[in-house]
């Protein structure tokens, strides 16, 4: 096809040269003739184009071989955008349009082919599993002659603009400056991705390599594009012709840009939140590394989930999505579910520090070493792990209370049950009952996340790092964690019967609202009462205690004013002694859990030797 | 030493190669370029492709396994999940970022973890088990959940049109 097509063009030419000849019979008559005929110099021109296309396959040949089909087809894509935006420009210097321009136009398409071209084998390099000496000739002659070229037609162009002034030269010496950087950019990733053949190993910072040149290439484009477009508005019209390369210049700079940032940040990640994995933890995985199914031998993370990874491979994967390839755990979100209840982790660590040997930050301990005590250990005679949890819980909790009482409440109509006072329960807890009971006691509402951003180095110190003393800490978090789930689960447990409850007492809140009419609420097996119970177990105030048979608080309100303080002092011992029955009428309750029990039955022996004076005091007001 | 793009799916080719799974061939179209695959599904038993051996075509991304490769087939399909110019359609082939049918879960994107093997297996119990909430074809979804024997019949004549049969 493309050589019948070239004969049938050869032919025409030898056929007008031929005719012209024949009628002038003389050289220069004949060009004159040539040249004042439209349709001869039609022609002309397309033998002109046919040549330069068989120019271009003999180079093609010759520094690239046969032109795989992938290739080819990328090259007329971009050969056709190339030549609309060509015609574009021709519009603009619709004035100096001559032979000599075309020429220049064809000169400057031909050699952006071969720019392409050039880019393509390059990115090849990455897929192919063998490449001769022969391919290294080819690329490196290729990339010199071109980047010479470039080099020469742009000072050509800068020097007859410093002359001539501005001209149509300045475009082309733009176009070139712009093939200089795409020769540069082409030449690095050459060199980037032959250094990585040569070696062995895989090339770690490759990819960083490549990012940060595509960063800087793409940078010098951007600014070159805006300078031209900049000038050329000035001088000439809007060049709209570079405007598709211009918007693709731009998207690419900021993509560029992204990954530099994506990039950096999942290296920071790694290197201050991942561990290295051990060679133990290597050794019970099947040390294959899933991204890119190789051993792994040095250099592999630990996410939190447990998945083990080569860096590098993390590294690439993170860049994209913040997710472990495995589970998709997000792992950005992970370490924030750790660090918590940090700053409190690490205040009762320092409190704690001073009756204790070791400090928490000290990070020195060799990992693998005796194991040091636990930094928290407020009773030596417990038990480490009781010593870990009931020890280091109390002040924890304390805390929390302090925090909850500035919480708003979730379930208003439960207000009177909120917020039990810090120090009555806590400290009788590690004595009096089993250590894992002891926090459940003053059933504190579940504590809101704190803030993240408020800690100091050195509390973020205690926390990170391989050694055996970071990871012991970072597990006392998450016991601290748990138990704070564990209570926070009880209580939901709690509330949901007691929500049972309300319901069936809503029907009747005449009844329950109204705190003289004793006898209806004493027959009422009713858990608002409950609630009274382990309110009543803290707060001795009248108001709170007049206030629970009713469910919502501004009824009690007005109820308390109507009644007036006598009639608070009448309702005290009546609601404890509603309390203690529960345990006996509430049956499901008990099901609900035996520590639930267990707790309540405390708690109602404490009400009764509370109340006992209460109601000897009352009996003597009574008479 | 060549790309990790490449070493990998050398690794994946000698490990479908020594120990393919049933119903599935599959390898590089030519040995110099690793990043186009052809591969050979058989239609799974009991179902309407019964019999029939599908060409697929796989074109890798130089960034794999981080982005997921193409897949289409290259024979005459007729499925909800396959468009019409035989590109296959399912989750697996997504990358986690774009959600081009707007109901997938990340969890069954495209993940490094995943691997040629894992696709053509999904794809084949993509065949016996369209989802027919992916409007990929919507014509053959809506064929399948309405007209289930009409579609049977065209998927047999596919079947014998990919064995070179007459219909």
């Amino acid at each position: 096809m493309q050589l019948l097509l070239s004969s049938v063009c050869m032919a025409l030419t030898s056929a007008v040269i031929g005719f012209a000849y024949y009628q002038k019979q003389q050289f220069y008559p004949a060009v004159v003739y040539i040249t004042k005929s439209n349709a001869s110099m039609g022609v002309i021109y397309i033998q002109f184009f046919v040549i330069v296309f068989m120019f271009g396959k003999l180079i093609s040949k010759i520094f690239l071989g046969t032109l795989r089909a992938a290739e080819f087809e990328h090259l007329l894509e971009r050969f056709w955008y190339a030549l609309t935006e060509t015609c574009l420009a021709f519009t603009v210097f619709r004035d100096d349009f001559n032979p000599r321009f075309v020429a220049l136009f064809t000169v400057l398409l031909f050699l952006k082919s071969f720019h392409w071209l050039a880019e393509e084998r390059v990115d090849f390099m990455e897929r192919s599993p063998v490449l001769g000496w022969f391919f290294h000739i080819r690329v490196g002659s290729l990339l010199t002659v071109l980047g010479v070229l470039d080099y020469v037609l742009l000072i050509h162009a800068y020097n007859s603009t410093l002359v001539r002034g501005p001209t149509v030269q300045m475009v082309f010496g733009f176009e070139y400056a712009i093939l200089l950087t795409v020769i540069a950019s082409t030449a690095i990733k050459y060199v980037l991705h032959a250094a990585e053949m040569r070696t062995d190993t895989p090339w770690e910072n490759k990819a960083v390599f490549l990012l940060y040149t595509e960063l800087v290439i793409g940078f010098i484009k951007v600014v070159l594009y805006l300078l031209f477009v900049v000038i050329m508005a000035k001088i000439y019209a809007l060049p709209m012709f570079v405007f598709r390369p211009m918007f693709f210049t731009l998207r690419n700079f900021r993509k560029a840009l992204n990954d530099v940032i994506m990039s950096r940040r999942a290296i920071r990640n790694m290197n201050t939140l991942y561990p290295d994995a051990t060679p133990e933890e290597l050794r019970q995985s099947d040390n294959i590394c899933i991204i890119c199914r190789e051993d792994m031998v040095n250099h592999s993370k630990k996410l939190p989930c447990g998945h083990i990874f080569h860096t590098t491979c993390l590294r690439s994967w993170f860049q994209r999505q913040q997710t472990c390839p495995t589970c998709r755990l997000n792992i950005l979100r992970t370490p924030t579910v750790n660090s918590t209840a940090m700053p409190r982790q690490a205040d009762e660590a320092a409190a704690a520090a001073a009756g204790n040997p070791i400090p928490a930050a000290a990070g020195a301990q060799p990992a693998g070493g005796v194991p040091p005590p636990a930094p928290v250990a407020v009773d030596g005679n417990q038990a480490r792990a009781n010593g870990n949890l009931a020890g280091g819980l109390p002040p924890n909790f304390a805390d929390l209370f302090g925090d909850a009482t500035g919480l708003p409440n979730g379930l208003p109509n439960l207000a009177g049950l909120q917020i039990p006072p810090p120090p009555v329960m806590p400290m009788l807890s590690p004595f009096m009952m089993p250590p894992h009971f002891g926090y459940l006691t003053p059933l504190p509402p579940p504590p809101m996340p704190q803030d993240l951003t408020n800690f100091t180095d050195e509390e973020l110190r205690a926390m990170e790092g391989h050694q055996r003393d970071h990871i012991v800490q970072r597990l006392k978090l998450l016991q601290n964690i748990n138990l704070m789930l564990d209570s926070a689960g009880i209580m939901m447990s709690q509330y949901q019967s007691l929500a049972a409850r309300l319901q069936l007492t809503a029907a009747t809140p005449a009844s329950a609202a109204n705190g003289s009419a004793g006898s209806s609420v004493y027959d009422m097996p009713s858990t608002s009462a409950t609630a009274m119970a382990q309110m009543e177990a803290h707060q001795v105030t009248p108001t709170a205690a007049t206030s629970a048979p009713s469910p919502t608080m501004p009824i009690e309100k007005v109820t308390i004013e109507d009644l007036g303080a006598d009639a608070d002092e009448d309702d005290i011992p009546s609601t404890a002694t509603e309390a203690v029955s529960i345990p006996n009428s509430d049956a499901d309750f008990e099901e609900n859990s035996s520590e639930l029990g267990e707790l309540r039955k405390r708690r109602l022996k404490f009400l009764e030797e509370r109340n006992k004076p209460v109601a000897a005091n009352e009996r003597t007001t009574a008479e | 030493m060549a790309g990790s793009a490449l070493r990998r799916l050398m690794a994946e080719y000698k490990q479908l190669t020594l120990d393919p799974p049933e119903g599935i061939v599959a390898g590089p179209i030519s040995e110099d370029n690793f990043f186009e695959w052809e591969a050979l599904i058989a239609g799974p038993e009991g179902t309407c492709f019964e019999g029939g051996v599908f060409p697929a075509r796989l074109v890798f991304p130089t960034d794999y396994p981080l982005s997921p490769p193409k897949m289409k087939f290259t024979c005459d399909m007729f499925h909800p999940n396959i468009f019409a110019d035989g590109r296959v359609c399912i989750s697996i082939l997504h990358a986690p970022g774009d959600d081009p049918m707007g109901y997938e879960l990340s969890a069954e994107r495209w993940s490094p973890v995943q691997s040629v093997e894992k696709i053509l297996l999904s794809v084949v119990s993509m065949l016996a088990e369209p989802n027919d909430e992916s409007g990929a074809n919507v014509d053959a979804a809506i064929m399948w959940r309405e007209q289930r024997d009409e579609f049977n019949a065209i998927a047999r004549r596919l079947v014998r049109k990919t064995l070179g049969l007459p219909p």
